[in-house]
């Protein structure tokens, strides 16, 4: 029984880093429709809403479900808890993913700013923790979630210049405002879903090590 | 969890069956009023050392112990130490219930009346207190005299356990305790020891881990005749330092 238990603690891993691989592919996916206009791809981001809670409910019930028939004790209990409270970090940065393309969806016609000040950058950093703290939990190592306050600290400083910039180009020209308010607000998505990046860290270091860590 | 002062102390504890040594360099302490689980797979050595606790091991001719063990800072294994009063301090119960073929009663009683109570009504007293302690007496008190084999094996459990308590032991040792018994009764004994640590202290033996970490304020977990790690039960569960305890709580050995 205790082959088969933690045969099925790899099968709920293996889900969960599914679950990761979608969240992350939204948000990456929503900012390329941004960039490209491209009603066609936030229609896609849109649709795997429904995959994401599917994904979230099934988790949720295994855990649940291994915690009842296996009592786990130690790192496969951290495991467990810590599984529990990544599902409801993927589930929330994939949920910004299907916001940004509800954003794009609205937008449609406003010509956009080239190169959207900040907000390419901050993608590809937000996105690169998760790659991080899915790499962790993958892998049961906290190498790769070493430095990630300090990539959150970027993340703050590119909202903010992000921010500025939009303010600017809203005063210099007015009719920038509908779509440089869009901007900010997808400039604060990502902000947000860094910070998810960030207790997602700290949940797996916990898994790791047993220790609890807060990342400022 | 608040540090209660120490009842057992084993400093450099040594044992062996002949030439097989089954206790290693065992060092540790047991608090007061506290519940002190043992685990380990089979054969580590965790009956033996609850056993040394009131020299049951005395039994075995070709066991010989080294080091020392305290309790109440009195050295049982002195030569000069009285086995009975150790024994009267230190109550047992074992895997299988073992009430003597005697009335429900006259187990209870047994024991106070060879330490030289013959007072019917002292009997009486402490029959119930004993009973009610175990939270048996609602289950017995109309069938007092009846003999106690007729219990269920829940009921003779706790019997066992209210023939310990009536000579006013200081430690109750529990081996394996729940391990004949269905779901229903253990968690009756589970509780019981909940209770009992107010007034006693606790050390028990158990195969079943969650059973260790439901009852128990510290945990050591034994291995090969050696004590590998003891701490707060909660801690053991959820972060082992050892990587022996971490494979064995896991269920990955064992």
């Amino acid at each position: 029984m205790v082959e088969k238990f933690h045969s099925e603690l790899d099968m709920l891993k293996e889900h969960t880093l599914e679950m990761g691989t979608l969240s992350r592919t939204m948000l990456q996916m929503s900012i390329r429709a941004l960039k490209s206009q491209d009603l066609d791809l936030a229609a896609w981001v849109m649709s795997r809403r429904d995959n994401l809670t599917t994904l979230d409910d099934s988790i949720e019930e295994d855990a649940l479900r291994l915690m009842a028939l296996y009592q786990p004790m130690a790192k496969d209990l951290r495991t467990i808890a810590c599984t529990l409270k990544v599902i409801t970090y993927l589930t929330r940065i994939g949920i910004y993913g299907k916001d940004i393309a509800v954003v794009v969806n609205k937008a449609s016609g406003m010509p956009p700013v080239p190169g959207l000040f900040d907000i390419p950058k901050m993608t590809r950093i937000v996105c690169g923790m998760v790659d991080a703290g899915l790499k962790a939990y993958a892998t049961d190592s906290i190498s790769s979630i070493e430095a990630i306050g300090k990539r959150d600290d970027e993340v703050d400083a590119l909202f903010f210049s992000t921010f500025q910039d939009c303010i600017a180009a809203m005063t210099e020209d007015p009719k920038k405002i509908p779509v440089c308010t869009n901007y900010i607000l997808v400039a604060r998505y990502l902000e947000r879903c860094g910070d998810h990046a960030c207790k997602m860290a700290e949940k797996v270091h916990y898994m790791v090590t047993g220790e609890r860590i807060e990342i400022e | 969890m608040e540090k209660s002062p120490s009842i057992i102390t084993t400093k450099n504890l040594n044992l062996w069956y002949g030439e097989k040594q089954a206790l290693a360099d065992i060092t540790m302490e047991v608090e007061r009023n506290r519940v002190t689980a043992l685990i380990g797979p089979s054969g580590c050595g965790k009956s033996t050392l609850i056993r040394v606790f009131n020299r049951m091991n005395d039994l075995i001719d070709t066991c010989r112990v080294e080091g020392s063990v305290l309790i109440d800072d009195q050295d049982i294994y002195h030569p000069a130490a009285d086995v009975v009063s150790i024994r009267k301090k230190v109550g047992m119960v074992f895997q299988k219930p073992n009430p003597f073929p005697k009335s429900v009663y006259e187990n209870v009683a047994y024991g106070p009346r060879i330490h030289g109570i013959r007072e019917r009504g002292e009997l009486d007293r402490i029959v119930e207190v004993s009973l009610r302690d175990a939270a048996l007496w609602n289950e017995v008190k109309d069938r007092l005299h009846d003999p106690a084999g007729g219990l269920s094996g829940g009921q003779q459990q706790r019997l066992c356990i209210a023939r310990c308590l009536a000579v006013e032991p200081e430690i109750i040792l529990m081996d394996e305790p729940c391990s004949a018994l269905d779901p229903i009764a253990t968690a009756k004994i589970e509780n019981l020891i909940d209770i009992l640590k107010r007034s006693y202290t606790v050390v028990i033996v158990t195969h079943n881990m969650q059973q260790a970490a439901r009852v128990s304020d510290f945990t050591g977990f034994m291995y090969l005749g050696k004590l590998i790690e003891f701490g707060e039960t909660t801690r053991i569960f959820e972060k082992p330092k050892e990587e022996l305890t971490a494979n064995y709580v896991t269920g990955r050995f064992g």
